[in-house]
């Protein structure tokens, strides 16, 4: 159960589930052809969690820059296109995101999430610098919203495997946003990106047992008969967030 | 939040109480907080008194406005209505479990009742059961009359699938409602309504005048003019106004007034000068009254 009621309402004993990358695509699937969620809804869910994570885990107040500079880095698939939706609630948030999105997949629905960031007056970088050093003075956080569960460990192509090597040798804090971008949904990567955040969508997937850092899962909203049919055994979420730190 | 903005929301409440009891603030040092009139009791800092001076009213919409700004947020600046309804929905359970939480209700069991009527008011309603269901609360729709269209046919089935019951229609004995449910959610009519009220609607909005359980209008009270009100119409306990509220508004008169649907662009906002107050943090509603 994932909400307080009047009556006891006994504390799961089962473990939470941690996907497979099938099992996640199954659930996705599910959510859009039997729920009916639509893709632009499930995203502007994700994406909004998203940015209640940053908050939690990045408050305003922690930050030493001046201006509460954030990188978002999306990639040309669904992961990107939350990346986009978490930088637009930042944005609202008072963060000062700013977006590099070099390769764009022709899709109505992402031009549009593309659309609002701008008309956000959120800045989009034209190529993202070589310089660590500049990343570094530049920004508070970095957003990977590069690679999901989507892509095919071992498949990336440029410009991300430059991206991800830059990545590597960044030195403030970086949350990933579902699956850190370059590993594999199944199995943490030993040589990929070492994020201290990681925003889990839906439900965790196998790659972030025993991650180490500060692990948030954005679940709230998935129906219980999901939860059941795939022995989610989610936690109990606080209040009136849609997300909670595991 | 910087200084200026926080004097600036400070003077904003100031003002729409102003604007409540019939004139506006525009006397140069003067600070109602110490005019002992109304529940002002927050300390007003003597170096804001010549800001509170040149602040901006928080704007009420007349209806052809909010038809505007709903256009030009779908197509100006490219939302689709399921993902704007989505965070509107949210922002209406939000402030319904701040106002009544579901541990408060006398009944045993935190049952609510969404009417939901035929336009995109309807769907916030079917956005906000949704989400009530998640808080933990019992909702029950009724929604006679749905649109033709795969949004609210899909906003349904996401209800259905949540195993929350829809009702064939509404008991007309007002009785029945209040012992069965805590809250009444109306989420009937909008911002677009003009004109005669059509059946079931009609019936509906006139039991639950009769009803004494508090009724949650979401945006605009249903029945009632968008602008001028309706002094025998439905009086609800808590209004919930989307992105900005409407000139109806300013004739609510019931206990909670709620500013939810935070997703205007500031280019928007800046546009029709709507001079919101902040939201406090990440939330996704403000109380306004």
């Amino acid at each position: 159960m994932n909400h307080t009621t009047a009556e006891q309402v006994p504390e799961p004993t089962e473990p939470l589930k941690y996907l497979s990358k099938k099992e996640a695509a199954v659930i996705e699937k599910e959510l859009l052809n039997e729920y009916r969620f639509g893709h632009q809804q499930l995203i502007e869910i994700w994406g909004h969690a998203c940015a209640h994570a940053i908050t939690k885990a990045f408050p305003l107040s922690a930050f030493s820059k001046k201006q509460p500079t954030v990188l978002v880095i999306c990639g040309p698939e669904q992961n990107g296109s939350v990346g986009l939706v978490c930088a637009r609630h930042l944005r609202i948030f008072e963060y000062e995101p700013t977006i590099f999105y070099p390769k764009r997949t022709q899709n109505t629905m992402y031009q549009d999430f593309t659309t609002q960031c701008e008309k956000m007056d959120i800045p989009f970088l034209s190529y993202l610098p070589t310089e660590v050093q500049l990343i570094n003075d530049a920004y508070n956080i970095v957003i990977d919203a590069i690679l999901g569960t989507e892509s095919d460990h071992g498949e990336e192509q440029e410009p991300f495997t430059s991206i991800l090597t830059t990545l590597k040798q960044v030195k403030i804090p970086m949350a990933s946003v579902d699956v850190p971008s370059g590993w594999d949904a199944d199995k943490a990567n030993a040589d990929g990106i070492t994020p201290e955040v990681l925003i889990s969508l839906n439900a965790p997937k196998k790659c972030a047992k025993g991650f180490s850092g500060k692990h948030f899962l954005a679940g709230r909203f998935l129906p219980y008969d999901i939860q059941k049919k795939f022995d989610l055994n989610l936690p109990e979420f606080p209040g009136t967030d849609s997300l909670v730190e595991l | 939040m910087s200084g200026i903005r926080a004097l600036l929301g400070l003077g904003v409440l100031v003002t729409t109480r102003c604007a409540r009891g019939g004139g506006a603030y525009t006397r140069r040092g003067v600070c109602p907080a110490y005019s002992g009139w109304g529940q002002l009791n927050w300390a007003c800092p003597k170096v804001g008194i010549s800001t509170m001076e040149t602040t901006k009213q928080l704007k009420y919409l007349s209806q052809e406005e909010a038809q505007h700004i709903d256009e030009e947020l779908f197509t100006e600046y490219r939302f689709s209505v399921d993902q704007l309804m989505e965070l509107a929905g949210l922002s209406c359970a939000v402030a319904i479990a701040k106002g009544y939480p579901a541990a408060s209700f006398p009944r045993q069991s935190p049952t609510v009742l969404v009417l939901c009527g035929p336009g995109n008011n309807g769907g916030d309603g079917l956005v906000c059961a949704r989400h009530l269901k998640l808080l933990g609360y019992e909702p029950t729709i009724v929604y006679p009359k749905r649109p033709n269209k795969p949004l609210f046919e899909n906003l349904t089935t996401q209800c259905e699938k949540m195993g929350i019951p829809f009702l064939p229609e509404l008991p007309t004995e007002p009785q029945l409602i209040d012992q069965a449910y805590n809250l009444v959610i109306d989420a009937i009519f909008g911002f677009s309504f003009k004109g005669a009220v059509r059946e079931p609607f009609g019936t509906i909005l006139s039991t639950l005048k009769r009803a004494t359980v508090p009724i949650a209008s979401i945006d605009i009270p249903s029945g009632w003019d968008v602008e001028a009100g309706s002094p025998d119409g439905l009086q609800p306990d808590m209004l919930i106004s989307l992105t900005a509220p409407k000139k109806a508004a300013l004739l609510f008169r019931g206990r909670y007034h709620y500013l939810g649907g935070r997703f205007v662009p500031a280019a928007l906002e800046r546009k029709y000068q709507l001079n919101l107050p902040p939201y406090p943090g990440t939330e996704c509603v403000q109380r306004l009254l």
